[in-house]
């Protein structure tokens, strides 16, 4: 149930996930298959984001 | 076994009123910030406003933010850098979408996103699908002509995302698409009225097939207010057997509303994502109370390519009193989208809304789909026409129909029209946007 879920907890897997990827992102200038791919999955945290980690410290 | 999930998102679409204004607040002096940052156009606006981002402190100072028309974005993106002009907020490298408006109110508007902007995008399809049903189990099919337009495209990816099997009905005729559903029973479907209306007539009078009997559920619309009238939701349900929602969208908006499962007259505004205004439109005064009309003030929190911020939709809607039964705290807007500033037109003096008189057809049994509105002039008076096709088979009920279509209409539009019956299938045939009402006072 999400009622169960440690918000905080979702939200700094969430925070951890994005700065590896961006880190990932920033190794890989010139290696166009690692570096757009990490740009797709940085939009995809970004949703993670939205449903989520904006909603913290209302 | 866990309980299947009634929400896309079951924290943002059950968040109390008072917590969807503080993350409404948060959310839009962070794109206002990005915007007076990354566009000059927006820029430049905001300071012959004498506005800078430390001006929004509280939910109040965001109605003194100028507001962005159409026409606006028309006549900047005239000017260099093609095509976008001063409106985009990102290097053009980082644009992977193109879309752009239809054009029905003039020249289209061109809508650039990055693929966050295009995740965004379909993950406001998602809060839509989901409350309407669609599942991972549902095949969609879509018979949408791919092209520069937006719907559908964001329709298609979010049923991706949730899941589903999608079938693109791209370059198929309708009737190789009634063949298409046929063989491969989908479940789902998304389209305009107009075209839901065409296809069903198709399949039963050109083709001998009974839409009802095909394997379609739920169809989502969008594009004209058709799935918010009760008439022609009730039609369209019929016809094909299967449930009816409405949503609302638009390429420089993004997917904004929805109608849920329980179908509540009304469209559930996606109030995490974007920030609905109604104002007065005598008096410029933001209503917030239930039951007062107005047009719609709209700003999307999270598009970075190029942002709406209190874009002036000329969308008419009203807030509905009454909360949803299905457990959502974001608002309905009662009736949908009620009309648009630009189609509300006075005939004799009187006020008509064009959605009033597809009311009175679409509930009249024996008239086709199809009907067409045409204001003239008869000497120096008004004069309004409205042509109607009968059914094949229901000839004989000419007579009783036209005292039943007459007396409704006096009855809700206040007018009195002169009628003309024609043949069935003569009447223009729309497959996307349909243009019924067709004002000629402008061009005498």
């Amino acid at each position: 149930m999400f009622q169960d879920l440690d918000i905080k907890e979702i939200e700094e897997k969430i925070h951890l996930m994005k700065k590896n990827v961006e880190e990932l992102n920033e190794m890989v200038n010139g290696f166009p298959a690692l570096e757009k791919n990490t740009s797709r999955i940085l939009a995809s945290i970004n949703m993670l984001e939205i449903n989520l980690s904006d909603l913290l410290d209302l | 076994m866990s309980k299947e999930p009634i929400f896309w998102n079951p924290l943002l679409e059950t968040l109390p009123q008072e917590k969807i204004r503080k993350l409404q607040l948060k959310k839009f002096k962070r794109i206002f910030g990005w915007v007076y940052d990354h566009s000059k156009f927006h820029r430049s606006l905001y300071e012959r406003a004498g506005m800078t981002p430390a001006d929004i402190r509280s939910f109040e100072d965001i109605r003194y933010v100028p507001k962005v028309e159409k026409a606006m974005m028309r006549e900047i993106q005239q000017r260099d850098p093609f095509p976008y002009g001063d409106t985009l907020c990102v290097p053009l490298e980082e644009v992977v979408e193109f879309h752009q408006t239809s054009g029905s109110t003039g020249h289209p508007v061109y809508q650039a996103d990055t693929w966050q902007d295009w995740e965004w995008f379909s993950e406001s399809w998602a809060f839509i699908l989901w409350a309407q049903g669609y599942r991972p189990m549902d095949r969609v099919f879509i018979p949408f002509g791919y092209n520069v337009f937006v719907a559908f495209w964001s329709g298609h990816y979010a049923a991706e995302k949730i899941g589903c099997e999608v079938i693109p009905g791209g370059v198929l005729d309708t009737k190789a698409r009634i063949l298409k559903i046929q063989e491969l029973k989908p479940t789902a479907m998304m389209g305009t009225p107009t075209y839901i209306l065409s296809m069903a007539a198709t399949a039963k009078n050109k083709m001998g097939i009974d839409p009802s009997t095909l394997t379609i559920n739920k169809i989502t619309c969008a594009g004209e207010p058709g799935a918010s009238i009760p008439s022609t939701k009730k039609r369209m349900e019929e016809m094909w057997g299967a449930k009816v929602y409405d949503h609302a969208g638009a390429t420089e908006i993004g997917a904004w509303s929805y109608e849920c499962q329980l179908q509540p007259e009304g469209m559930h505004v996606n109030e995490a994502l974007f920030l609905v205004e109604i104002e007065d439109i005598e008096t410029g005064e933001i209503i917030e109370d239930p039951g007062r009309q107005g047009k719609m003030i709209i700003t999307a929190f999270d598009r970075q390519a190029m942002p709406c911020i209190r874009f002036d939709s000329k969308d008419i809607i009203e807030w509905d009193p009454e909360p949803c039964q299905c457990g959502r705290t974001f608002r309905l807007i009662k009736g949908g989208v009620i009309g648009r500033v630009d189609d509300i037109t006075k005939v004799k003096g009187v006020l008509l809304a064009p959605s009033a008189i597809e009311e009175v057809v679409r509930e009249i049994e024996g008239l086709g789909e199809e009907y067409e509105v045409v204001v003239d002039k008869e000497g120096d008076v008004d004069r309004i026409t409205l042509k109607v096709e009968l059914l094949p088979g229901k000839e004989d009920l000419q007579a009783s129909i036209k005292n039943l279509i007459t007396d409704q209409l006096r009855l809700k539009t206040n007018l009195r029209y002169n009628l003309e019956f024609h043949d069935y299938g003569t009447l223009p045939r729309y497959e996307v946007k349909a243009r019924r009402f067709k004002d000629l006072r402008k061009t005498h």
